[in-house]
């Protein structure tokens, strides 16, 4: 759940009370755009991408204006921008105004919670508005704090003055930074990044900070982020269908991490256990449909509607249902066995029967009862199966898997389907 | 701000060894202990680990006990009740929802001046919580664990606390060894143990250090303190992508550590565990790197490149662990701690391939589990036949369905079109068996129905024909024969098949076997009792007759015949039930209920037909004129059923047609009126306790719910074609040259009705309709096709059949349209298949004037219930085996009142 840029970034600035660059959105009118240049002199055009993505400047989607007709052409040249970053393809839905803040200095801040200090952190630097990774360590300080305490002023100013920073933007940033802790913490934040921050001098030349590019990203297990009402539809952009359905089921009894691997796999995996689902998804690789971590003990009722929602997208095209986990601890092997082999049921009555092999591997409280369920399903619908006890290699057992899928295509699909309409007469 | 510790960390850390993180002095509280996996987890904990927990709390239901096998342990409501009931402890365990977790960290820590160490198994806590629980520990002094952990356990001392390492039977996981464990992942760390052993290495210390953007108890204090336990010798760790925590860890001892996630590189956001962010510099791959680094190895450890240095060894497949870390350990020259126990190989414990040609690495025999699985495997293979889940089954069923697109229904998987090629005992195995008939199954159904086909000298003929004389239509008369079929009747049979299965279960036995001694099954005295008798039984001798003259064994037959004495009808029926069931019963495709339960529905279906019969039909050595000696040893339940029908022993060709007939009207699915009144009758019994379900009384209330108008319509079409045809002097109609001309005979009533229908439609009246022609889904195209009517009449040509009637009806349709009577073809509907189908066969009857206008009504309503009978058994079953008691009712606001 990211979120970048000054569209949003400016509103939720107003939280915390911190001065952010004056903006327009993708639906400014001409005339709104032209009196921002005529207030500012110089506006920045940047396509608007829902969720994180990568550095837009060097990739040349940053575009600048000091009159109209410049400002409608970066906009006709940004409004609809690709970006790649890695695998990943964004394409931009409009573009934002942003007003040109002259400056002299920039300062580049965020927080984060830091696994080395374990605990919230600052990092800061008046050396910013480019990429930090790109300073030397020793132009940047990195203090931790203590959450009950916050980031107070003289954590900012301690910061400051280690990294001799010029003294006329310490009081401004002192003044103005801590109110971005609250900002951060209280509205369910894990990441703040105001990079840059530039220093605009007022009539008398005393400096305000003034954020003109904005990163956060938020904690999708806290019910803080709900405080900013923000749209749900802002952070939808990375999720599929299916991934979206599963995610209406999360709640902190069970886990239901879903992400879909490859939409034209052959294996569906509904794996137990992040463990689990790490080999597996390694493993398997472009031939899994999804990967997920059902584990943590889920309710029957959750663990059928998971089901339900996995068999209805992805059985018909699987060779395998490869129903895997390591040993559980807690995890009822029996309720979840049964709620998959009741939703497959179900599938398959309203669905009619589908050529699959499953296969099973795992371990953990009534295991057998459990097993004893699935068999049973798999007696009663026809499927042929194998099922694995803790005692065999995992790895071992998803190569059996790989090989189930590999006889499926093979023509073993097609001996199944033709079991299937013989048993139907 | 924190309050120092030990060691030299920027933080508070309390343990200084790993011994010290689990022993059997800690004294437990645990946070929510009534919670649903708390209270799963928490008394084997306690058991396993000596009696630890002192107390739990639950707001609100303090004063009661969690039990357990050292007693009960108290719930209080808070904290602060029961410190101020005496009790002590230092450590606290928090299974609290997400929203509370960081509260009950809070009340732990203020009001427990001894509290030591927190285990917070709560998932998903927010990073805002984390923080600040971070913060509470450190400036007092206390040590946590997770979040999002399944707690730590030491084999040694044998406790475990804050969550389930090892499940509901640690001892099976956590064995006294030297290896102390980190994991990422709670599964994987039982996992990782149980993998150990194999290779002969057991535990000290684990830990399931939890997965959040927080890990309060993580790699650098875990290195600290393995340093200092003399009991381990080296440690294994389980490492996710995400986080400094193991660039930071400082170790002196051999550690094998399990890197994962390579492929979340690819990924552009969080997956799985939270602190699990690709990039950044802490993805898996650096991970590798940063412990190949400590190791001084420049290579992931396989066992084809087994590349590892006395310091340790990187693995990222977990079961590359064991051997792994038996390769470092040798050059530190240290041994395993025990024999090794066992191997990883692919054990599979349950399979089967349904007789598919596999390639030879998935066609692996099944092997026996380990113990105590193999016993678990053994107990549950001794319950034989299918469990299935109980629900609701109003207006639901697991057997039939209707395609609503092609309106064609479909049993337990066949549609009737098919089932319209089947005989009626097929279609009986494919109600109640829920399988494929083959020729064995065929001949004992048929004899199993045929032994009970002759009512003579029976109160239930005198019943039937009682009932016949008050004016009583099939259904019913059915039905007073169905009365007396009562469980009473079928008990012995039931209780002879109950005794077959228990003896068989377990002995591994084929249904075909024909080599085994099975002499070495004797039945026990009581079922001996029912199955064979000292004097010679007629009736069971002529059905032993009969199985001899199909040439029908199997193993219960000759187990039957082994028993010495005299076989029994019971016995016998007790030997082909357990023939129809045993390979389904194995298979789990059937209940153990429906098994025990099918010599009634047997003997139901015999008395349904026999009494269909009229009382003439029964004499003491015939049936319908066919010796009883032949209709064990040869005749068909359909020949039965049509014999019934028309008095008298049917011939060959009208065989097909009527079970063409009797497939056709299988099921309409269970909204059908009759499904729902055999349903009823079930619910109302009590479904939970299925051995108090009265089938006959089922079937009575299928047979209450057929009348005039469902199922005695049958009759609309026949009358309607008999006017048509009357005077046309047609002989045969299955014969092409019947010399009707049918084009002038269809004009002619299409323009009649045409001029009728205009007239009615000036005066108002109510629209003459036409039986058997159009259907609310196949219509509006220009010719409408019903594509059941067309699957059937298809057949028919396949097979060189002939229908006068169909051919009439085909013909009507198009002379509608033309004369102006429809605005286009209409569709000849299924309907038209019974009316025509049965009307060629009964023509020739007719026209002798042995059949007569009601003779023929009376055929048409008894085919109906011939075909849906089967049908509604298989609903019955179905409602026995999954309903609740009384599921039909229907809720009071779904219910309205007309004024």
């Amino acid at each position: 759940m990211n979120l970048t840029g000054m569209l949003h970034g400016a509103k939720l600035l107003q939280f915390a009370g911190f001065p952010a660059a004056e903006i327009l959105g993708p639906a400014a009118s001409e005339e709104e755009i032209k009196e921002l240049i005529s207030r500012h002199g110089e506006i920045i055009i940047k396509p608007v991408f829902k969720g994180g993505i990568g550095k837009k400047g060097k990739a040349g989607l940053i575009g600048r204006a000091k009159d109209l007709p410049t400002a409608l052409r970066e906009k006709e040249r940004l409004f609809f921008a690709e970006h790649r970053v890695g695998t990943t393809v964004a394409k931009a839905n409009g573009v934002t105004y942003e007003a040109m803040v002259p400056a002299e200095h920039e300062v580049y801040f965020s927080l984060t919670d830091s696994t080395h200090f374990r605990a919230p952190t600052m990092t800061i630097t008046h050396h910013g508005g480019i990429a930090i990774e790109e300073l030397d360590k020793s132009l940047v300080a990195q203090v931790p704090f203590e959450a009950l305490t916050g980031m107070r002023a003289f954590v900012v100013a301690n910061a400051l003055t280690q990294l001799h920073a010029p003294s006329e933007i310490v009081s401004p940033l002192v003044q103005h930074l801590p109110s971005l802790w609250e900002l951060f913490h209280e509205f369910g934040m894990t990441t703040l990044e105001l990079n840059p921050i530039r220093m605009r001098p007022d009539k008398r030349g005393r400096l305000t900070p003034v954020a003109c590019d904005f990163k956060c990203a938020f904690d999708r297990d806290d019910p803080r982020v709900d405080r900013l009402g923000l749209p749900r539809s802002l952070f939808s952009v990375n999720y599929s269908d299916f991934e979206h359905e599963v995610n209406q089921l999360r709640t902190y009894q069970g886990q239901s991490d879903v992400y879909v691997i490859n939409p034209k796999g052959t294996i569906l995996a509904p794996t137990f256990g992040g463990g689990a689902n790490s080999l597996v998804s390694e493993m398997l690789g472009d031939d899994a449909i999804i990967s997920s971590d059902f584990g943590g003990n889920p309710p029957y009722e959750k663990m059928k509607e998971l089901s339900r929602i996995c068999y209805r997208y992805w059985l018909a095209q699987s060779n395998v249902l490869f129903i895997i986990g390591g040993k559980a601890n807690n995890t009822d092997i029996f309720e979840t066995f049964r709620a998959m082999a009741d939703a497959l049921r179900e599938h398959v009555a309203a669905n009619g029967p589908t050529p699959v092999y499953a296969v099973v591997g795992r371990g953990g409280p009534n295991l057998i009862r459990g097993m004893g369920v699935l068999r049973d399903t798999f007696e009663a619908l026809k499927i042929p199966y194998k099922m694995f006890g803790f005692d065999s290699d995992m790895s071992e057992v998803i190569n059996y898997a790989r090989a189930a899928d590999a006889w499926m295509k093979a023509g073993g699909r097609e001996q199944i389907a033709r079991q299937q309409r013989a048993m139907a007469g | 701000m924190y309050k120092k510790g030990v060691g030299d960390f920027k933080f508070f850390v309390g343990i200084s060894s790993l011994a010290q993180i689990a022993t059997r002095s800690d004294r437990v509280c645990v946070l929510n202990i009534l919670g649903g996996e708390s209270s799963d987890v928490t008394p084997v904990s306690h058991e396993y680990s000596g009696g630890n927990v002192v107390f739990g709390t639950s707001p609100g239901k303090g004063g009661s006990f969690v039990e357990t096998a050292l007693g009960g342990i108290p719930v209080y409501n808070n904290v602060l009740e029961g410190l101020a009931d005496g009790h002590r402890f230092t450590c606290g365990v928090v299974y609290l929802p997400p929203a509370a977790a960081r509260h009950g960290v809070g009340e732990l820590i203020r009001v427990n001046p001894d509290m030591r160490k927190i285990f917070i198994v709560t998932e998903k806590i927010p990073a805002h919580d984390a923080r600040e629980i971070r913060a509470m520990a450190q400036s007092n002094g206390v040590d946590i664990f997770g979040a999002n952990s399944l707690g730590v356990a030491d084999s040694w001392n044998h406790v475990r606390i804050g969550g389930a390492l090892g499940g509901n039977t640690p001892e099976e996981a956590l064995r006294k060894g030297s290896i102390a464990l980190l994991s990422n992942s709670g599964n994987f760390t039982t996992t990782i143990a149980t993998y150990l052993r194999m290779a002969g290495w057991g535990t000290t210390t684990l830990i399931s250090s939890g997965k959040d953007v927080y890990i309060h108890y993580a790699a650098p204090e875990f290195a600290f303190a393995l340093a200092n336990d003399m009991r381990s010798k080296a440690a294994v760790l389980y490492v996710e992508p995400g986080g400094y925590y193991e660039l930071d860890a400082e170790f002196t001892k051999p550690v094998v550590a399990c890197v994962v996630g390579r492929w979340k590189s690819t990924l552009t956001r969080a997956v799985g565990h939270a602190g699990a962010m690709s990039g950044g510099g802490d993805d898996a791959a650096t991970k590798e790197r940063w412990f190949m680094d400590k190791f001084g190895v420049d290579e992931v450890y396989t066992p084809e490149n087994p590349v590892c240095s006395r310091m340790g060894a990187v693995v990222t497949n977990i079961a590359h662990i064991p051997a792994a870390l038996t390769a470092v350990m040798a050059q530190n020259a240290t041994m395993p701690d025990f024999a090794p126990e066992g191997s990883l190989d692919l054990k599979p414990w349950f399979g089967r391939a349904r007789d598919l040609q596999l390639s030879s690495e998935l066609d692996l025999p099944n092997v026996v589990a380990m113990a105590p699985y193999d016993e678990q495997i053994e107990a549950l293979n001794r319950q034989v036949g299918a469990v299935l889940p109980r629900q609701s089954m109003k207006d639901a069923s697991g057997v039939s369905q209707m395609d609503p697109v092609t309106q064609v229904s479909s049993l337990r998987g066949m549609s009737i079109l098919h089932a319209a090629g089947h005989p009626m005992s097929a279609n009986l195995i494919r109600a109640l068996l829920g399988r494929n008939a083959d020729e064995r199954d065929l001949a004992l159904v048929d004899i199993a129905v045929g032994a009970h086909v002759n009512l003579h000298g029976t109160v239930t003929l005198a019943a039937v024909e009682a009932a016949r004389q008050a004016g009583n239509t099939p259904n019913t008369v059915l039905a007073a024969a169905l009365a007396l079929v009562g469980p009473a009747r079928a008990q012995q049979a039931r209780t002879a098949v109950h005794g077959f299965i228990d003896l068989f279960t377990g002995s591994g036995l084929s249904v075909d076997d024909t080599a085994s001694d099975l002499t070495a099954y004797p039945a026990p005295e009581e079922l001996r009792d029912l199955v064979v008798g000292p004097e010679p039984d007629p009736r069971a001798e002529a059905m032993v007759a009969g199985l001899a003259a199909r040439g029908v064994t199997s193993m219960p037959l000759r187990w039957l015949a082994a028993q010495g004495g005299h076989p029994r009808v019971t016995g016998v029926v007790a030997a082909i039930v357990g023939t129809l069931v045993w390979r389904s019963l194995a298979h789990k495709e059937i209940s153990r209920i429906t098994a025990e339960e099918l010599p009634w529905w047997l003997e139901l279906f015999g008395t349904m037909i026999g009494a269909a019969a009229p009382v003439s039909a029964h004499t003491a050595d015939t049936f319908c004129g066919i010796p009883m000696t032949e209709v064990l040893a040869r005749a068909s339940m359909t020949e039965l059923a049509a014999a019934a029908l028309l008095g008298e022993s049917p011939d060959a060709s009208l065989l097909d047609g009527f079970a063409m007939l009797t497939g056709l009207l299988l099921t309409n699915g269970p909204g059908a009126i009759t499904a729902q009144g055999a349903k009823g009758a079930v619910s109302a019994d009590g479904p939970q306790t299925p051995e108090r379900v009265q089938l006959n009384k089922a079937m009575i209330g299928f047979l209450t719910h057929a009348g005039y108008s469902h199922g005695g319509n049958g009759f609309e079409g026949m009358a309607f074609l008999l006017e048509r045809f009357r005077g046309t002097g047609l002989t045969d109609p299955g014969d092409p040259a019947h010399g009707v001309n049918l084009g002038a005979l269809a004009h002619a009533y299409a323009a009649q009705f045409a001029a009728h229908k205009v007239a009615s439609k000036e005066a108002g009246a109510d629209r003459m309709s036409i039986p058997c022609i159009n259907h609310p889904v196949f219509k509006g195209k220009d010719v409408n096709i019903d594509p059941r009517e067309e699957f059937v009449r298809l057949s028919m040509e396949r097979r060189g059949e002939y229908n006068v009637f169909h051919s009439y009806y085909r013909e009507l349709v198009v002379a509608l349209k033309d004369e102006g009577a429809t605005a286009n073809v209409f569709c000849v509907n299924v309907d038209a298949l019974i009316a025509t189908g049965l009307l060629k066969m009964l023509w020739s009857r007719y026209q002798a004037g042995t059949f007569t206008e009601h003779d023929l009504e009376n055929a048409a309503f008894t085919a109906f219930l011939f075909g849906r009978m089967i049908g509604c058994a298989a609903e019955i079953d179905d409602h026995q085996n999954r309903g609740r008691n009384m599921d039909t009712r229907t809720p009071q606001k779904a219910l309205t009142f007309v004024s």
